[in-house]
C-alpha cells in the first residue's frame, strides 16, 4: 500500500508536468483523464496535484499557468478537499492568474497570457456561482475583480437567464396580440363571413348568367371519339377545346364580364389572403375556448376551398379573365411567349399534316385565337413599340461610332462654344480689395484650353511569370523576375513539379554539333529519370512500411493506455521521440520572439561595419565640406 | 472540548483555566469566516475598527472616504443562502452628506469607553467629532492644528474623560469632552504623532509614538515626558519577579513614579505648555535632591534623543495588564518594551513588512499571548513572547490598516484598502455545534466531491 502510494504520488505530479508542457491551447484529454482518476481515489494525491499546480502557477511562463489553469479547474469543480485547500490562497491564485497586480504582471507570451487572464475571470465566475456561497474567499476575490478593479466577466448565467426573460417576453406580447386579433375577429365574424358570402353570391349569379348551358362535357364527349396518335397533338388539341369552350368577351356581355373581373379581383386580393390570414391566426391563437376557434377555422377552410373552387371556375369560364388584370407591360411578354407556343405548336403540327380532318377545326379554332391575340399585341407595338424602336436604331448606329472618352471634367460642357462669367457661383466679392469687375468672363477657347482631355499613359500589363524552381522546402519559387531568379538562375519554362522543360532550340540555329549534345543530353536525362523513378518507388515503399510501423505503434500504445494509466509514462515517452525530432514549437520557443522582416534588415543595416561605413562616409563630407568652407563652422 | 467540560463538572479544572483553554482553542482556530460577513459601507479604505467596550456587539469603522459607520456584529440583519451566510449590516453611516461629517479621511474612530452613547472620530480634516450615537449628531468638535492620526481614550480612567489625539503637529493634545477644551498640550516629539496609547494600568499614563522613531511616556498629572523609549537599552526577555528584582535594587531604576514622589513633584507651573525647558530643570533639582539617585529622561538630551524605531513609529498596543507595550515601526520592526523598566525585551518577530504610509493599528488577545500585526495584505498572528508567526491570515487583496480582536467572541476583524471588513472566526462556531446541524447538511449537499469521470 505505502509503496503504491508512492508510486502513485509521483505519478500525479509527473502527470500534471507533462500536461503542462505542451504548447497546445488545451490539455491532452488522456492525461487529463489520467490525472482525474489517479487524484480521485486518493486525499494525498490531490494534496500533492494542488502542490504541484499551485507550483505549476507561480512558473514564468504564461502557457504553463494557462494549462494548470485549465487541470485547477478539473479538480476545482470535482473535489472539495481541492476546494478547500485552493481557497487558502486564492488571493495568490488570482495574482498569478489575472495578473491585477502592477508589481506582479502575468509573464512572457502576450497573447496566452491575455487568454489565461480571461480564461482565468471565466473560471472565477463560474466557481462563484456554483460554490462561493460556501468559500467566502472566492466571494471576495470575485466582488474585489468586479467592484473595485472593475473587471468585466463575461456573465455567463445572467446573460442566459436574460435572454431567456427576452425570448419569454416577445412570446408573451406576441401572443397578446395573437389573442387581441383573435377578439376582433370574433367581434368581426359574422361581417366578414357576410362579406365574403356576397361576393361568392354575386359571382355565382354572374356565372350564372354567363352559362345559360353547359356544353363543356359534350365536347369533351366528342373529343374522345378522335383517336390520337402523337400524344402532343392531343395535348395541342384539347388546349384548343378548352379555348373554345372559354366564353369570349362580345359587346352584349362585357358588363358582366366588368364586373366578374372585379368580384375575381375582390376574391383574389383581399378574400382570400384574408381568409389565409386569419386561418393563420387561429392556427397560432391559444384562447382560453377552443371550441370557437375550432369552429371559426373549420368554417374559414371551408370557405377558402370553396373560394379556390369559385376561383377555378371563373378562370375556367373565360381566359381574359386571368389576362386583363395583369399590369400592361405584362401583357407584352406574355403574348410573346403565346406567339412562340402557338408557331412551335403549328410547326409540330406541320409534320403530321395528313391527319384526320375533324382536326382542322381545331386548328381553325387555334389560328383563330392565335390570330386574335396577334392582332393585340400589333396594336399594342403600333401605339409604343414602334416609335421607340425607330428612334433605337439611330442611337444604335451612332453609339458604334462614338468614340468611347473617359469619364472627366471635360465633359461637364462638351462641344459648348460659350464665354462663361468667372464668378458663375456667386462668390462674395463685396468685401475684396482692389478692383472687382463683377462681370469678368472666361472666353471659350480658355475654357476649352483648360477643360483639355487629359490621357494618362497606361502600361501594358505584362505577365512576369514566376521562377517556378522547386523550393527546399516543398512547393515552387515564387519569385517573379523578369529574366533571372536570384536563386534559381535564369527562368525557364518548368512543368507543374518545377522541372525544367527543355524546349526545342529554334529551328534555324540547329547545327550538327547541337544535334550531337542534345542527343547526349536526352540520353543522359533518360537513364536518370530511371533511376529517380527506381528510387522513388523504393522510398514509396520505405515510407509505406513507415506509415505501417507507425500505425502498430499507435495501436499498441492504445491498447497500453486502455488497460493501465501507468503506461503513460512509456507512451508518452515514446511520442516525443518524433517531436523532438522535428522542428517543434516547444514552450522556450514559445517564449522567443518571433523574427520577423524588419528584424532580419535591422540586423543586416545596423551592425558594425554598416554603421561604420555610414559614419566614414559622413566624416569623409564632414572633412570635405571644412576644407572646402574654412571660415565657416 | 467535552473533555475539558467533563473536567469541570468533575471539579478538577479552575473556572478561569477552563475558560483559557477553551478562548485559546479557539484562537487558534481562527480562518476567514464563511457565516459571518459585514457588508462594508464604505467607499474607501478602512482605517479604524473598534468594536465597544462595554456589549462588546458593535463594532465602529472608520474610513478613508470620510465615513463612520457602526455595525452589529451580535445579529446579522439577514441570511443569504438558506441561512448559511450570516450578512451584518451597518446600523448607521456618517458620511460627507452627513451635514456634521468629515470632509476627509476618518484615521481613527474610537467609543467612548464607558458606554456606547458616544463615539469620537478624527479626521484628516483637521477635527475630532464627539459624536451622539443615537442621535448621530456632533456634541463637542476640537480643531486641530493639522491632520489627525489617532485618537484615543483611557478605558482605565475614572477621574477624567480626555481624548489623546495624535496629530500632524508636534504636538499631543487632550482634549476634555467635558469642556470642550484643549487641557494639555505634550511638547516633546519632533515630528508629528502617528499613534497614541493609555495605559492599561494607570490613568494617567499616555503613550505617544511619533514619526521621529521616538516613543514617549507622558503622566498627564505633570509636565513633560518622563520616558523615551531607546531600542538600544536592552534587557532578554521577561523581568525577574519583583521579589527578586528588590535583591537587585539600583540596577534598573523604577520607572513609573510612585504617587509620593509625584506629589513631590507636582508643581505650580506644571500646566506650562513648553515645560521641557528652563522650569522643568528646578523640578529635576527638586527630584533628584529628593530622590538622590533618580533621573528625569525628559531633561537629559541624550535620553530625550532615544528612538525606538528607525523611522516612523506607526502602531503601538498595549498589553491587556499594562505591564507591556508593543510597538511597530516603519522600518517593518515589530519591537516589545517592558513598560515597568522602559527595555527594549529583544524579541525578535519574524521578518515581514509593514506598510509604511500610514498609521496601523495592531490587536492583542486577552491574556497576551498572541499580537495581530497587519502586515500588508495579510494579518499575521505573533506569539508576542518568542516573536514566532503563528497564524497567518489571507484573504484582503489590499493593505490591511487595522485590526482588532474581540475577547468575547473570540473574533477578528480586519479593515483594508480594498474597503471590505473581514470576520475571523473559530473554524467551528459555537451555534453550529448546538444546531440540529440544519445548516450543516445543507452545505453538504452542495459542497459534495462530484467525480462525474
Amino acid at each position: 500500500m505505502e509503496e503504491r502510494e508512492r508510486e502513485g504520488k509521483g505519478k500525479v505530479s509527473s502527470l500534471i508536468e507533462k500536461a503542462t508542457n505542451s504548447t497546445s491551447h488545451e490539455i491532452d484529454p488522456r492525461l487529463l483523464k489520467a490525472i482525474k482518476s489517479v487524484a480521485r481515489y486518493s486525499d494525498s494525491e490531490i494534496q500533492l496535484a494542488f502542490d504541484t499546480l499551485m507550483q505549476k502557477m507561480e512558473k514564468e511562463h504564461s502557457q504553463v499557468r494557462y494549462l494548470a489553469l485549465l487541470i485547477i479547474d478539473e479538480l476545482f469543480m470535482r473535489s472539495k478537499l481541492f476546494r478547500s485547500l485552493f481557497v487558502v490562497n486564492f488571493d495568490q491564485f488570482l495574482i498569478l492568474s489575472v495578473g491585477f497586480k502592477k508589481d506582479l504582471p502575468l509573464p512572457a507570451p502576450l497573447d496566452i497570457a491575455t487568454h489565461l487572464r480571461s480564461k482565468a475571470i471565466e473560471y472565477l465566475e463560474k466557481w462563484n456561482s456554483s460554490f462561493g456561497i460556501h468559500y467566502r474567499q472566492i466571494r471576495l476575490g470575485f466582488e474585489y475583480l468586479k467592484n473595485t478593479l472593475n473587471f468585466r466577466f463575461p456573465n455567463i448565467q445572467q446573460n442566459a437567464a436574460r435572454r431567456e426573460q427576452e425570448r419569454r417576453e416577445r412570446e408573451m406580447r406576441s401572443k397578446e396580440i395573437l389573442l387581441n386579433k383573435f377578439e376582433t375577429l370574433r367581434e368581426n365574424l359574422s361581417s366578414i363571413k357576410g362579406e365574403i358570402q356576397r361576393t361568392i353570391d354575386e359571382i355565382g349569379e354572374c356565372l350564372d348568367l354567363l352559362h345559360p348551358k353547359e356544353e363543356e362535357f359534350i365536347s369533351f364527349d366528342t373529343t374522345e371519339e378522335f383517336e390520337c396518335r402523337s400524344v402532343a397533338l392531343q395535348k395541342i388539341r384539347l388546349e384548343a377545346l378548352k379555348e373554345g369552350d372559354k366564353l369570349h368577351e362580345t359587346s352584349e356581355n362585357k358588363v358582366l364580364f366588368d364586373v366578374l373581373r372585379e368580384l375575381y379581383k375582390l376574391v383574389v386580393n383581399k378574400h382570400l389572403a384574408s381568409l389565409q390570414d386569419w386561418i393563420s391566426l387561429l392556427v397560432r391563437v391559444e384562447p382560453a375556448d377552443c371550441r370557437f376557434r375550432d369552429s371559426t377555422l373549420k368554417e374559414f377552410i371551408d370557405l377558402r376551398n370553396y373560394l379556390r373552387s369559385l376561383k377555378n371556375r371563373c378562370e375556367q369560364s373565360g381566359c381574359t379573365l386571368t389576362n386583363t388584370p395583369n399590369d400592361e407591360d405584362e401583357d407584352i411578354w406574355e403574348e410573346v411567349k403565346i406567339e412562340e407556343a402557338d408557331s412551335g405548336a403549328i410547326s409540330a403540327q406541320n409534320v403530321p399534316n395528313k391527319d384526320h380532318a375533324s382536326t382542322n377545326t381545331a386548328i381553325e379554332k387555334l389560328n383563330n385565337t392565335s390570330g386574335r391575340t396577334t392582332k393585340f399585341s400589333g396594336s399594342k407595338n403600333f401605339d409604343g413599340k414602334g416609335e421607340c424602336s425607330d428612334s433605337t436604331s439611330v442611337k444604335r448606329s451612332l453609339l458604334a461610332e462614338a468614340p468611347v472618352m473617359t469619364w472627366g471634367a471635360s465633359l461637364d460642357d462638351w462641344g459648348a462654344k460659350r464665354d462663361r462669367l468667372a464668378n458663375q457661383r456667386g462668390l462674395e466679392l463685396e468685401g475684396h480689395w482692389g478692383r472687382v469687375d463683377y462681370d469678368a468672363v472666361i472666353p471659350a477657347e480658355k475654357i476649352a484650353e483648360l477643360n483639355v482631355q487629359a490621357s494618362l499613359y497606361k502600361e501594358d500589363h505584362v505577365e512576369i511569370r514566376p521562377c517556378c524552381a522547386p523550393v527546399k522546402s516543398g512547393g515552387l519559387c515564387q519569385r517573379r523576375d523578369i529574366r533571372v531568379c536570384p536563386f534559381h538562375g535564369p527562368i525557364i519554362p518548368r512543368d507543374v513539379e518545377g522541372n525544367p522543360i527543355d524546349q526545342a532550340p529554334l529551328a534555324d540555329d540547329i547545327t550538327p554539333d547541337d544535334l550531337v549534345k542534345k542527343l547526349a543530353k536526352q540520353a543522359v536525362k533518360n537513364v536518370r529519370e530511371r533511376d529517380r523513378d527506381e528510387a522513388s518507388r523504393k522510398s514509396l515503399k520505405r515510407a509505406e512500411r513507415a506509415k505501417a510501423r507507425e500505425h502498430n505503434e499507435l495501436v499498441l500504445r492504445e491498447a497500453a493506455l486502455a488497460s493501465t494509466s501507468y503506461s503513460e509514462n512509456v507512451g508518452a515517452s515514446n511520442q516525443n521521440g518524433p517531436d523532438n525530432q522535428e522542428n517543434k514549437q516547444t514552450l522556450s520557443s514559445m517564449l522567443r520572439k518571433k523574427i520577423t522582416p524588419k528584424d532580419r534588415i535591422a540586423k543586416r543595416l545596423l551592425n558594425r561595419r554598416a554603421s561604420n561605413a555610414t559614419r566614414q562616409l559622413i566624416i569623409g563630407e564632414d572633412t570635405k565640406y571644412r576644407e572646402a568652407y574654412p571660415n565657416q563652422w | 472540548m467535552w473533555k475539558e467540560v467533563g473536567q469541570r463538572e468533575m471539579g478538577r479544572l479552575a473556572s478561569h483555566s477552563f475558560v483559557n483553554r477553551i478562548k485559546s482553542n479557539r484562537i487558534s482556530s481562527l480562518e476567514l469566516s464563511n457565516y459571518k460577513e459585514i457588508l462594508s459601507a464604505h467607499k474607501g479604505a478602512i482605517n479604524s475598527l473598534q468594536v465597544d467596550l462595554t456589549d462588546g456587539r458593535y463594532l465602529l469603522a472608520g474610513a478613508s472616504d470620510g465615513s463612520a459607520a457602526v455595525y452589529d456584529v451580535q445579529c446579522p440583519a439577514r441570511y443569504e443562502g438558506n441561512g448559511l451566510v450570516a450578512k451584518h449590516e451597518k446600523i448607521f453611516v456618517i458620511d460627507k452628506q452627513h451635514e456634521q461629517g468629515h470632509k476627509y479621511a476618518i484615521s481613527s474612530a474610537i467609543w467612548y469607553p464607558i458606554d456606547t452613547g458616544l463615539f469620537i472620530t478624527g479626521s484628516y480634516d483637521h477635527f475630532v467629532n464627539v459624536w451622539d450615537t443615537n442621535t448621530t449628531q456632533v456634541v463637542v468638535n476640537f480643531k486641530m492644528p493639522g491632520k489627525v492620526y489617532r485618537t484615543a481614550m483611557s478605558s482605565v480612567a475614572k477621574s477624567h474623560m480626555l481624548i489623546a489625539t495624535g496629530t500632524e503637529d508636534v504636538q499631543v493634545r487632550l482634549c476634555d469632552i467635558a469642556s470642550g477644551a484643549f487641557t494639555h498640550t505634550l511638547s516633546g516629539h519632533r515630528d508629528g504623532v502617528m499613534t497614541v496609547e493609555w495605559s492599561n494600568s494607570n490613568e494617567w499614563v499616555l503613550v505617544t509614538g511619533g514619526c521621529d522613531g521616538a516613543i514617549r511616556f507622558w503622566d498627564i498629572r505633570r509636565a513633560g515626558c518622563y520616558l523615551v523609549l531607546d531600542q538600544l537599552q536592552t534587557q532578554l526577555g521577561r523581568r525577574p519577579p519583583v521579589l527578586l528584582q528588590s535583591s537587585l535594587k539600583g540596577s534598573t531604576s523604577k520607572s513609573i513614579p510612585d504617587q509620593s514622589s509625584f506629589l513631590k513633584a507636582r508643581t505650580p507651573q506644571k500646566k506650562s505648555a513648553y515645560g521641557n525647558g528652563t522650569k522643568h530643570t528646578s523640578i529635576h533639582n527638586r527630584t533628584k535632591s529628593s530622590m538622590g539617585q533618580r533621573q528625569h529622561p525628559g531633561m537629559l538630551s541624550s535620553h530625550d534623543r532615544a528612538t525606538a524605531h528607525y523611522g516612523a513609529v506607526i502602531g503601538l498596543k498595549v498589553s491587556e495588564d499594562g505591564m507591556y507595550l508593543l510597538s511597530a515601526g516603519s522600518d517593518s520592526r515589530l519591537r516589545l518594551w517592558d513598560i515597568g523598566s522602559g527595555c527594549n525585551t529583544l524579541v525578535n518577530y519574524e521578518a515581514t513588512r509593514l506598510q509604511m504610509s500610514k498609521g496601523i493599528q495592531l490587536a492583542v488577545t486577552q491574556d497576551s499571548s498572541l499580537v495581530f500585526v497587519p502586515c500588508m495584505t495579510t494579518v499575521k498572528a505573533f506569539d508576542i513572547w518568542s516573536g514566532r508567526t503563528s497564524m497567518t491570515f489571507r484573504g484582503h487583496y489590499e493593505k490591511v490598516n487595522c485590526c482588532w480582536f474581540s475577547s468575547q467572541d473570540q473574533e477578528l476583524y480586519t479593515g483594508s484598502n480594498d474597503r471590505q471588513i473581514l470576520v475571523w472566526s473559530p473554524s467551528h462556531p459555537v451555534h453550529a455545534v448546538e444546531d440540529e446541524r440544519g445548516g450543516e447538511v445543507l452545505m453538504s449537499n452542495s459542497d459534495q466531491d462530484n467525480w462525474s469521470d
